[in-house]
């Protein structure tokens, strides 16, 4: 049960990542490659204003939201918007937001030195509780709260909402929604925004959860989101929710049963097996190739 | 066709000149003409020049906030050496990245920019591509933070002043058993990183020394922060300690979950441990967590108290033991420099080759004729929020 | 003077093979990150066979190593690209950059790699032998551009689907591009860790296959120098800001990337899109003493295709039923019906693109079937257009054209390599077989513009021009005289009957029904997936139920004015022009006969 637990709880930070990178690739068709950048800037930037103003988390989590949302707009207007209608869109947009991310982690060098830093002890109370006979602290309860509920509210605004609904025509055909009168531009915006603020989060609740936030946790991360992503079905919601939990339990696992040393050889060897079996994801609709 | 030929070409060449006729002040070699040669020995040497340093260090990249804790020392260390008078040195220090590729362009600059002796690089795995090119030019290096086996293996011109792991942990596995009556292990420790790893040999081979049963051996990520599966694991094995071989990014979420899930076996720790983060991150959790260590930073040796006061006191955090290290550094060459009164290459080697006894932050200190360095190791333990000696 | 720089002059020679590892898979349109995987693969395992001494006492000990890790980097390419290489796009990637992770893991975990202490290697490379084989390998692109293989990569590049109805057996060629890439990546690896004399496999991680595709993209693949001059950029970047005495520390990394990113935003073409080119490598050779002759087409009235029951459904929804059709050497038959009738499924089952759900049917001798692969049909003889305009929009309208002519022409890269004189005699040929199809067509004077760039009428005849080139013995045309004008449409009509007269059977489906009846010899009609009228166009013109499913069709403009055609026109009338209409040879209509007066206010 121990072992249950710790795997989803693993896979609740792997979703929470992943959620916000699927969100833009599902809809814009675009891999974020700085999403791991504002996933370090959400817990810097949160751990500085902790540190200075002594906010409770509870008032930390809006405020690295609009951090995020900044950011994801900037990214957006920066390193995207500028290649749409190229035909290289997709490769210029990996390297462009590379080096958007990279420029990110160069400032948070700049502002915060490359030390490890952490959240004041107390940020968090430390409270533990026991689930069928498993310890689990309070924060993995939450996040995995947080997990599960963003992706239903998420879930519910793609599929519900107006904006959803524009967004999903964005996503179906990006010029036919700028014919209809959508502000493609603005959608955009939104969903990476959207996406970034997730991301931001992702980063503050990481680093309650392990007690550390150096410039290098968002690489550590993204190779698994990436991971996550394709097991759950590239641009699917529940996908990277059930995908990053299946991970973590995968990995938990592996290294109770094969060797700790081949822990990463799972997640990436589970990655291959879905690419090569069900290539569309788990949860992921095969598209129609049209002549 | 040839069209698109000649104008590759042509764009090669202008960016190689561009490049060439930047550099060519700097290619003056300073140590050709001798001016680095001063009169007097010891304390009463005095060289005319200034005696030029450089460094490579990690400043950005994975490595970065090891890199920027020597950089500073490594200042601090010339700032107080150039007060003393007589000699005087010129720091250069230069980022290679955390990429031993950059790395290796930075040792080339230094070898042609004429620097008479080069400090770094950070990692042990950089060192073993670029220290071959200085032992191929002739210059002297001395790493500070260089631990992996075979480093000073690479020539007569390769010095270290940072005790490997081989130095330490014997005594601090000693310890445990002798202090705690450890038996059953759990080993745990960074399988992609040279330091970590060549920790771990030095672990292992101290446990079976001392008849220690090794319950488990976990492996984990140098880049992981999160411990709970195999922290879990572990716990499930009932052993008397848990060895962690692993750097200061690991030890304090590693310690801190390990509090959390509820293991409260002693964590012993090697050099990697040894940094005060691991106090101000872990907070209560660090208690106990034994740390086999170079440097003792409860010293009340008057240098190193001087060192951490200086320290702290510049900016705005306390040194670990890579800054302790580098400042230690500095030490040592400028007593190579001084003994010979002279910063000429060859003579800062055969300077360094008689260093013995040398008093410095981390002790007394002496370079053996591997050219390694020999001083006390110590065995540490977290009490009260502070290192204090394990007896 | 470039003492101090030998190592800086050295990795600029071989980041660039690296980057030339990204360039080979990106030139055939893929994007993989294994090639760092690669090359540890290939440097490791390279110190296991690396002697000490030269090999019988001449054969020196880093070719040894080059050979067997460039051996190495092909093999493993090759295994990794059986499962991987049906993926596309960001899916490839990721797969690769997984596979790339897993053998970092697989070295760490192996005690012959000395796991992440890494191994020491000896120093056997310098800034001679780096660049020495950064010229054999720059030489390798730069000889393959121009061939034949060089044009298939591109065309795969372009348009997938487009390349395989030229005959162009894809998968094949994506593992090509695959396996050249992981022998450069090999050459990389072993020659990095001779010259850095040692190795971990910490090195060769993520971060460095994204270092080596950003080098290649920024670079570009347009040119084959892309990759050094990428090399050059973001090697000497750092060096430069050492030099300029910028501080060490945060800034550069903020300088590189925002450099980084004005190149990738500002350069579309990547550096090399910098150099001048010229508008194209080629030029027409209209002399016809140099076309070579080509093998006879079927005699005409001989049988091409034949189709029994053909159909398809898609879940309960039969989009084409039961079709029985035989198509002859030297006819052409058209193919109309409302839209959705099922035209286009039906072409595509007669070009393999789509497999049938029942029935049975030959094309041109090969059986059509759930695993018939529309490139064989292509080898066999079939070309045809695409509905949705499918060219090579990058490439120029000769390019596009002599990819066309893949299927009769043989492939000239080893024979480039040697600069033979075959090779250039063979490259002559298939310039002047694909010039006289663009000069039928009439776009002799627009061969070297972009076939992106050109009119939507000029991109429907090169098209055609490129389906010619591949001297079919069946023409498949889909809606060819969309969007053309009354003039264009009827040189189109002139264009097709021509065909017919040289021996080629055409199918061809239009909207244009005036057209259609005078340049058929037989038509078919399909509503809702079934034929509902098949036979000479004066019959069909007369035939009610054809009227009928036009006007009750719900459909598009188009639909409506084939209704108003059949509706009023003298029917018997415009069949009969076919035949009278085959004097005056229109090589260039005027391409805005029609303006619409609304533009112009």
């Amino acid at each position: 049960m121990q072992l249950f637990l710790d795997g989803i709880f693993l896979g609740s930070i792997y979703a929470l990542f992943a959620i916000g990178f699927t969100l833009v690739f599902g809809i814009l068709d675009r891999l974020n490659l700085a999403h791991a950048a504002v996933f370090t800037a959400g817990a810097l930037v949160g751990i500085e204003i902790v540190t200075l103003f002594g906010v409770p988390i509870w008032l930390l989590i809006p405020i690295i939201l609009v951090v995020g949302a900044v950011l994801g707009i900037l990214i957006e207007r920066i390193a995207f918007r500028p290649l749409a209608g190229r035909h290289d869109a997709h490769f210029a947009g990996l390297i462009s937001s590379i080096a958007f991310g990279a420029i990110i982690l160069s400032l948070l060098q700049a502002l915060y030195g490359a030390d490890t830093r952490r959240f004041p002890a107390d940020a968090f109370p430390s409270t533990r509780v026991e689930i069928f006979g498993a310890t689990v602290s309070l924060l993995q309860v939450i996040i995995l709260i947080i997990s599960v509920s963003l992706m239903v509210v998420l879930t519910w605004l793609v599929a519900k909402s107006k904006l959803g609904r524009g967004m999903r025509t964005i996503a179906e055909n990006p010029h036919a929604a700028a014919v209809l009168g959508l502000n493609v531009g603005r959608i955009s915006s939104t969903t990476f925004a959207l996406s970034s603020a997730l991301g931001a989060v992702a980063g503050v609740l990481f680093t309650l959860n392990v007690n550390a936030a150096s410039l290098g946790i968002g690489h550590a991360v993204e190779l698994k989101a990436l991971a996550v992503i394709v097991v759950g079905g590239m641009g699917s919601l529940p996908g990277a929710l059930v995908g990053g939990l299946i991970l973590g339990v995968a990995e938990v696992l592996a290294v109770n049963y094969i060797g700790s040393s081949w822990r990463d050889m799972v997640a990436f060897g589970l990655l291959f097996l879905i690419l090569i079996l069900r290539p569309q994801g788990l949860f992921g609709a095969r598209k129609t190739r049209e002549v | 066709m040839r069209r698109k030929l000649l104008s590759a070409a042509a764009c090669g060449s202008t960016l190689l000149l561009a490049l060439t006729a930047c550099s060519a002040p700097a290619g003056t070699d300073s140590t050709a003409d001798g001016s680095l040669t001063g009169t007097g020995t010891g304390a009463e040497c005095v060289i005319d020049s200034a005696v030029p340093i450089a460094a490579a260090f990690s400043l950005t990249g994975a490595a970065a906030q090891y890199g920027e804790g020597q950089k500073n020392a490594l200042e601090l260390a010339v700032k107080d050496l150039n007060a003393v008078g007589g000699v005087t040195y010129e720091l250069s220090v230069e980022d290679d990245a955390t990429d031993p590729k950059q790395a290796i362009q930075v040792f080339d600059s230094f070898i042609s920019s004429g620097a008479s002796i080069i400090i770094g690089p950070t990692l042990s795995n950089t060192a073993k591509q670029t220290d071959p090119i200085a032992q191929d030019a002739g210059v002297p290096v001395l790493g500070v933070s260089n631990t992996a086996a075979g480093i000073t293996d690479i020539g007569d011109y390769i010095f270290r002043d940072s005790l490997t792991e081989d130095a330490v942990i014997p005594q601090t596995v000693k310890a445990a058993v002798d202090k705690l009556g450890v038996k059953k292990v759990v080993v745990m420790y960074a399988n992609d990183d040279a330091f970590t790893e060549s920790g771990y040999q030095a672990f292992a081979a101290a446990l079976e020394d001392q008849n220690v049963d090794v319950a488990d051996t976990l492996t984990f990520s140098k880049s992981d922060t999160d411990f709970r599966a195999l922290l879990n694991k572990a716990k499930q094995s009932n052993a008397d300690a848990i060895i962690v071989s692993g750097l200061i990014d690991a030890a304090v979420p590693l310690v801190t979950q390990a509090r959390e899930i509820g293991i409260d076996t002693p964590i012993i720790g090697g050099n990697g441990f040894n940094s005060p983060a691991l106090i101000t991150g872990a907070g209560e959790a660090a208690e106990g967590v034994i740390v086999g260590a170079a440097w003792n930073s409860a010293s009340d040796n008057e240098q190193n108290v001087k060192f951490i006061e200086d320290f702290t006191a510049m900016y705005s955090s306390a040194p670990d033991q890579f800054a302790a290290q580098a400042y230690a550094g500095m030490q040592i060459i400028d007593q190579a420099v001084r003994a010979t009164c002279s910063g000429e290459r060859e003579d800062i080697k055969m300077g360094l080759g008689d260093i013995t006894d040398v008093p410095t932050v981390l002790g007394s200190v002496s370079l053996n004729e591997n050219r390694d360095v020999e001083h006390d190791a110590l065995v540490q333990i977290v009490q009260d929020g502070e290192f204090v000696i394990l007896n | 003077m470039f003492a101090d720089y030998t190592s800086l002059i050295t990795l600029i020679a071989l980041t660039a093979i690296l980057a030339y590892s990204f360039y080979a898979v990106l030139i055939a349109g893929q994007l993989s990150l294994a090639q760092v995987g690669l090359a540890s693969l290939a440097a490791f395992t390279s110190a296991l066979v690396v002697p000490a001494e030269p090999l019988f006492g001449f054969i020196p000990p880093l070719a040894i190593g080059i050979v067997f890790g460039m051996f190495v980097g092909a093999i493993a390419a090759f295994i990794l690209g059986l499962p991987v290489i049906r993926l596309r796009g960001v899916f490839l990637a990721i797969a690769t950059l997984a596979f790339g992770e897993m053998v970092r893991i697989f070295l760490i975990n192996q005690s012959w790699t000395n796991g992440a202490q890494g191994l020491s290697f000896s120093k056997l490379v310098g800034p001679g032998i780096a660049w020495i084989a950064l010229a054999v390998v720059a030489y390798w692109f730069w000889r393959l551009s121009g061939s034949r293989l060089g044009r298939a990569f591109a065309a795969i590049r372009e348009d997938e689907l487009a390349a395989t109805t030229m005959g162009i057996d894809v998968p094949r060629y994506r593992m090509a591009s695959f396996v050249i890439a992981g022998a450069v990546a090999g050459l990389y690896g072993v020659l990095l860790a001779h010259f850095s004399r040692f190795a971990d496999p910490n090195e060769f991680s993520f971060t460095a296959a994204v270092d080596g595709l950003v080098t290649a993209v920024v670079g570009g693949v347009t040119l084959f120098v892309g990759p050094i001059l990428g090399s050059a950029f973001l090697s000497v970047l750092p060096e430069v800001q050492r030099v300029i005495g910028i501080d060490a520390g945060w800034i550069r990394p903020t300088i590189s990337g925002v450099l980084l990113l004005v190149v990738i935003l500002f350069l579309p073409g990547g550096l090399s899109g910098l150099i001048p080119r010229r508008k194209s490598a080629k030029r027409l050779i209209a002399d016809p003493s140099l076309r070579p002759t080509l093998p006879a087409l079927p005699a005409a009235g001989s049988e091409l295709v034949s189709l029994s029951r053909l159909g398809k459904s898609y879940g309960g929804v039969h989009a084409v039923q039961s079709v029985d059709l035989t198509v002859n050497a030297g006819e052409v038959l058209g193919l109309i019906g409302p839209n959705g009738a099922g035209k286009t499924t039906l072409v595509n089952m007669v070009t393999a693109l789509t497999p049938p759900t029942t029935g049975t049917g030959t094309v041109l001798g090969v059986p059509l079937s759930a695993t018939t692969k529309a490139h064989r049909l292509a080898q066999a003889g079939v070309a045809r257009t695409f509905q949705q305009i499918k060219l090579f929009n990058r490439l120029s309208a000769l390019e596009n054209v002599l990819v066309g002519g893949y299927r009769i022409t043989q492939d000239t890269l080893l024979r480039r390599l040697l600069f033979l004189p075959s090779a250039r005699r063979s490259e002559r040929e298939a310039v002047a077989m694909a010039s006289a199809q663009l000069i039928r067509v009439g776009l002799a004077d627009k061969a070297s513009n972009a076939a992106g760039d050109l009119s939507y009428g000029d991109q429907r005849r090169l098209e055609i021009a490129r389906a010619l080139a591949s001297h079919p013995s069946l023409l498949v045309l889909d809606e060819p005289a969309a969007g053309m004008n009354h003039v264009e449409a009827a040189s189109l009509s002139e264009l097709i009957r021509s065909l017919a007269a040289d021996g080629i059977a055409v199918l061809v489906i239009e909207h244009n029904v005036r057209m259609m009846l005078a340049t058929c010899d037989r038509i078919m009609v399909l509503n809702f997936g079934e034929i509902i009228a098949f036979g000479k166009p004066g019959d069909i013109a007369r035939d009610p139920r054809v009227l009928e499913a036009y006007l009750g069709s719900s459909g598009s403009d188009e639909d409506e004015e084939a209704a108003s055609v059949l509706a009023s026109e003298n029917l018997a009338q415009v069949a009969a022009d076919r035949d009278s209409d085959q004097s005056g040879h229109h090589s260039d209509p005027a391409p805005d006969g029609e303006t619409n007066p609304e533009e112009n206010r």
